[in-house]
């Protein structure tokens, strides 16, 4: 923002309209009201309310009506540009101004006029004032609009129809033969517009849509945009149905590649390669188009071709190497954007040894380009970090020049996030990414960023050979910076404090001071932290320092919310709240996909999956007294096949005492109706049924929801089970065109799949940042130890996998990830057992000649808890 | 500007007035508008109007530029907002609608109570239209419900037309562009 106030400073002396003023500009709109009417004058006031609303200036109702009236007594003047500009006003003030549609006998006398530069922008504004009720009075002049022999006025027609469709869609319904006419036009604007709108008419009918394409697949269309829209549309409905490369769809793609027009061949080639399930060998030709246009003198089409190439390369990079020539051509093209894009493709699809030149060729234009392109040269290095990590020295070094240049949020973010990325992949590159980091907070304009790389020391640092050099890094922004960034930076002091004893009487006296500091919040956590610090012992240190809340801040606020309404002599209890959710490994693989994008989505604090199911359950009556929900199984399990009489899929919850199953059903008989729907279930582990609570009613195609109650054994190391359901209901008939039911109906029942209670049911990852500190927490009052042979494990990886998944524990300290050719490992697991007992899982892993042997250490503030645990795997 | 103002002395140029055309709905001001204009021009078509239309016509000395108003109820409070700057008014009257001539006669009032009306002496030419009708009330008869003889500071006059041949209007227009002219060539001095 400020950056942009600054750079119209500069440009102010060009920009005649940077002064203009909102009241004085109206005031002129006066003059519109003189007679004769001067339409030299009236334009250049009219411009200037042009302007002033594009700049998103506000104009007030009455404001707005009285100038609005007054540019309707421009409708005397004929002169041309003086009532395009009036038609673009109605347009701009068709939602600010009262009574807009008083214009609309005369913008309707203009689009059947005989003056045709008035009809295409007089049937546009006309479009915008006009509403449903309005439209009727119209519509003989639209439909004759759409066929006009003007190809402006059709096109302007076609292109309003596509804007009123939004809000009346039955009116625009029935201008389908005018535009099936206009589809035949020999325009090529007017056929494009065309197929848009009778594409616009038909999309929810996807046998028409198929029928719409095939027909213009096969009957040739002239105009090359009509055809790059006719491509979306079959790419769309491929995706849809999931078909492959046999489709008719597919093929007309395919013989696109060979039209004479460059856009349509574009066109096809990015749909194909962009299409999720492509195999090589339907890539093939679609690179070798765009292989061709890497040669081509138009620097539009080497742009397209490489930055579609870019992106194939991070999915398919083998697909791309048959263009490594053409590409290293472009290294050097004068345009830096195609440059940029050749290069990082280059780094995705080329060798370990080609990097270093690149990177070389790269920097050497660095300063030349966009914020844009740095950023995709940023997202290059990541992935090659991740292909090549020996190559991290070279990379962070790069990184770091980068970080000191000029360049906006996005971009800083992005080098920021890379090497944080680095850093959490590969141990080896730590301390050179942290020292960049901390050189780069030394001069950082962006709160953002300045917490998130506070946060990162005060989790790393202590940890490593020397914590005491990032304590000045750190200490610096407690003197220098905002209240945000200050407060972040007493939290990551304390944290060295209360991890190394040798800084500790220092770190005390540097929190003292901020005692003293202006901001609540930042003297409030070096109070708090100070007291804690002062205790000197390493179980509060972890659990309020270095370990923190693991509660779920939706949760928490909803909690806390709850409390407050029901006033109690008992003190909250924090262990009534759910646990943060932790996002899985496929969660975050699907993330580093979205690269850039993602982190975005995990930023804010939005209700969890789980966040919302509490607040669900927490509507049934019959479920109130089952305690606080304490986790609810990840994706639902399907009972039932695909494309049955009726889909149920099951979701558990895990309260205190109790499992509740959550059913959702959906019946896909159209000619019944399901009442008093229940899933019975049966067990032979202890479990016992309480109750079940039906859905109601489930009318064809509309989702239901039912659940069982089921109380755990007294047991309280038998926790695992398996059932058998069945979903028991009153089918009662109907008729599905009129929907009218039957009065009787007849009990009915259908078996579904087995249901499994497993461990990780009964247990919540946890992220211990700080696992040992965790570990001398807990202490040993009920380690147990064992030791496993898993003999049907082949790799330390596959074990690893195996373990995680048996707990449902997080992994911590990174430990899921197991360095390259070693053939020991430890395993460190974080979690939280039914009823708020940590968990802590220590599993030292060993490859031998049969399989992995396993010796693992579990402790727990719970003994029942690390029984369980520790068996979990046997 | 030299070359206008001199053509004008001399009388080749037309001097131009801007008008309003009033009235309920379906009284036949856009038909007789439409009239008026050469017969190339003219349309077959005629809908109600919705808010106005700008036309514009000429007689033999003047060059008029008419703002058709619409006559529904909803869209009368507009007529208002081109009262200041004409130099003159039609008001058409359906002379079948006895029913509505009432509704007619409140609107004239509010009309000539205006503030951009009251003081000015502007002239108001009335069309008695759909002469043509069998049950059509004469023109006196219409005067006299209206009670037009109590409109004493402003030129009028009343005269029976039928929009569809166009009988009638000659004979008003030709009053109307001469109390027009007087207005503006007042103006000037
Ligand atoms: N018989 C007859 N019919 C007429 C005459 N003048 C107008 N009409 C008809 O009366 C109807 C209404 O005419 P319009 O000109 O639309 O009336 P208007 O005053 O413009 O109505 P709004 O625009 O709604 O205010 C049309 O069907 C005309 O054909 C006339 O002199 N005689
Ligand atoms: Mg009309």
């Amino acid at each position: 923002m400020m950056k942009r106030d600054k750079k119209e400073d500069d440009n102010g002396g060009l920009n005649p309209f940077s002064y203009l003023e909102k009241t004085s500009v109206l005031q002129e709109g006066r003059r519109f009201n003189e007679t004769p009417i001067n339409p030299r004058t009236c334009c250049h006031i009219l411009t200037k309310i042009l302007y002033l609303l594009n700049q998103g200036e506000h104009i007030g109702t009455t404001e707005a009506t009285e100038t609005f009236f007054a540019m309707t007594k421009l409708f005397q003047s004929k002169d041309v540009t003086l009532r395009r500009l009036v038609y673009l006003g109605i347009k701009e003030m068709a939602n600010i101004a009262e009574d807009v549609i008083i214009v609309t006998s005369s913008l309707t006398k203009d689009m059947t006029g005989k003056e045709d530069q008035f009809r295409g922008p007089a049937i546009r504004a006309l479009c915008r004032i006009t509403d449903t009720t309005m439209l009727q009075s119209i519509e003989r002049y639209m439909k004759q609009a759409i066929v006009d022999k003007v190809h402006a006025v059709s096109s302007a027609a076609l292109t309003s129809s596509l804007h009123l469709a939004r809000q009346s869609p039955d009116v625009v319904k029935r201008w389908v033969n005018e535009a099936q006419e206009a589809v035949n036009s020999d325009n090529i604007m007017v056929q494009y517009h065309a197929l848009g709108l009778l594409f616009h008419i038909r999309k929810n009918d996807k046998l028409a849509v198929t029928k719409l394409v095939s027909k213009f697949s096969r009957h040739s269309l002239k105009s090359p945009y009509a055809y790059c829209l006719l491509i979306r549309i079959a790419c769309k409905l491929l995706e849809e149905e999931g078909a492959g490369s046999d489709s008719p769809m597919f093929e007309f793609l395919e013989s696109c590649l060979r039209h004479k027009s460059e856009m349509v061949i574009y066109e096809a080639a990015h749909a194909i390669v962009n299409m999720k399930h492509t195999t090589a060998k339907e890539l093939a030709p679609a690179v070798s188009v765009l292989q061709l246009f890497c040669s081509s003198p138009k620097p539009t089409l080497r742009f397209a071709a490489v930055r579609t190439l870019n992106k194939v390369s991070m999915k398919h990079p083998a697909a791309v190497t048959a263009c490594n020539l053409d590409l290293e051509n472009m290294i050097t093209d004068v345009n830096r954007s195609i440059a940029t894009l050749a290069i990082t493709t280059l780094l995705k699809t080329g060798s370990e040894s080609s990097v270093d030149r690149l990177m070389k060729q790269i920097s050497s234009f660095m300063s030349e380009i966009s914020d844009e392109f740095k950023i995709v040269v940023v997202q290059a290095i990541r992935s090659l970090c991740l292909k090549f990590p020996r190559k991290h020295s070279v990379m962070m070094n790069f990184l770091s020049s980068m970080l000191r240049d000029e360049g906006g949020f996005e971009y800083k973010k992005a080098i920021v996030d890379t090497i944080i990325g680095i850093i959490e992949e590969n141990q080896e590159a730590k301390e050179a990414g942290l020292a960049h980091l901390c050189e780069f907070i030394e001069d950082c304009e962006h709160t953002v960023l300045a917490t998130r790389i506070l946060h990162l020391l005060g989790r790393e640092g202590p940890r490593t050979p020397q914590p005491n050099k990032y304590i000045r890094f750190i200490y610096n922004r407690v003197i220098l910076e905002n209240a945000a960034v200050r407060a972040a930076a007493v939290s990551a002091l304390a944290k060295f404090g209360a991890h190394c004893e040798d800084l500790l009487p220092s770190i005390v006296v540097l929190l003292q001071r901020s005692e003293l500091d202006t901001d609540d919040e930042v003297r409030d956590r070096a109070t708090f932290y100070l007291n804690i610090l002062r205790q000197k012992q390493k179980a509060l240190n972890s659990a309020y320092i270095l370990n923190g809340l693991q509660v779920s801040i939706v949760g928490l606020e909803r909690a806390l919310h709850q409390y407050t309404l029901e006033p109690s002599e008992t003190p909250f209890d924090l262990k009534t709240v759910p646990l943060a959710v932790q996002p899985t490994q496929e969660m975050k693989t699907a993330a580093v996909a979205g690269e850039i994008a993602a982190p975005k989505a995990t930023e804010k604090i939005a209700a969890s999956r789980q966040d919302i199911y509490a607040e669900q359950l927490s509507r049934v009556p019959e479920l109130a007294n089952v305690g606080p929900l304490f986790k609810s199984s990840n994706l639902p399990i399907e009972l039932t096949e695909s494309e049955t009489e009726y889909n149920v899929r099951c979701v558990k919850h895990t309260f205190p005492h109790h499992i509740v199953f959550q059913y959702d059903c959906i019946n896909t008989l159209n000619d019944q109706v399901l009442e008093n729907v229940t899933v019975q279930m049966e067990s032979a582990d202890g479990f016992e049924v309480v109750r079940y609570i039906p859905a109601p009613k489930l009318p064809y195609d509309q989702p239901g929801t039912c659940y069982t109650l089921v109380s755990l054994p007294d047991d309280p190391t038998a926790v695992t089970g398996t059932f058998s359901c069945t979903l028991k209901f009153l089918v009662k008939d109907c008729d599905p065109n009129t929907g009218e039911t039957d009065e009787e109906g007849y009990e009915d029942e259908y078996v579904l799949e087995d249901v499994e209670i497993v461990v990780a049911d009964h247990v919540q990852r946890v992220m211990k940042p700080n696992f040992g500190a965790s570990w001398e927490e807990v202490g040993a009052e009920n380690e147990l130890e064992d030791t496993y042979a898993l003999s049907s494990m082949k790799t330390l990886e596959e074990a690893v996998k195996n373990v995680i998944q048996f707990m449902g524990m997080q992994p911590c300290e990174r430990s899921d990830k197991v360095p390259e050719g070693k053939s020991s490992h430890t395993l460190y697991l974080g979690g939280v057992y039914r009823g708020g007992h940590d968990v802590l899982v220590r599993s030292k892993l060993a490859l031998t000649e049969n399989g992995v042997t396993m010796q693992i250490t579990v402790r727990s503030t719970d003994s029942s808890a690390a029984e369980v645990i520790a068996r979990a795997v046997g | 500007m030299g070359f206008s103002k001199l053509a004008s002395w001399l009388g080749l140029k037309k001097k131009e007035a801007q008008i309003i055309v009033v009235g309920l709905d379906n009284s036949g001001k856009t038909t007789i508008l439409n009239r008026l204009k050469p017969d190339n021009e003219q349309r077959h078509d005629i809908v109600p109007t919705i808010g106005f239309t700008v036309e514009q016509f000429q007689t033999k000395s003047l060059k008029f530029t008419a703002f058709d108003m619409s006559g529904q109820g909803r869209y009368r409070n507009l007529w208002e907002a081109y009262y200041q700057d004409c130099n003159g008014i039609v008001f058409v009257i359906d002379s079948c609608d006895r029913l509505r001539l009432a509704v007619a006669k409140d609107e004239l009032d509010l009309l000539l109570e205006n503030e951009h009306i009251r003081n000015r002496r502007i002239p108001i030419l009335f069309f008695a239209n759909k002469m043509d009708k069998r049950d059509a009330m004469s023109s006196v008869k219409c005067s006299a419900v209206l009670g037009l003889e109590e409109i004493r500071d402003k030129p009028w006059h009343i005269c029976a037309s039928n929009a569809l041949t166009g009988e009638g209007l000659d004979e008003g227009l030709s009053w109307f562009a001469d109390q027009v002219k007087e207005v503006i060539n007042s103006k000037r001095k």
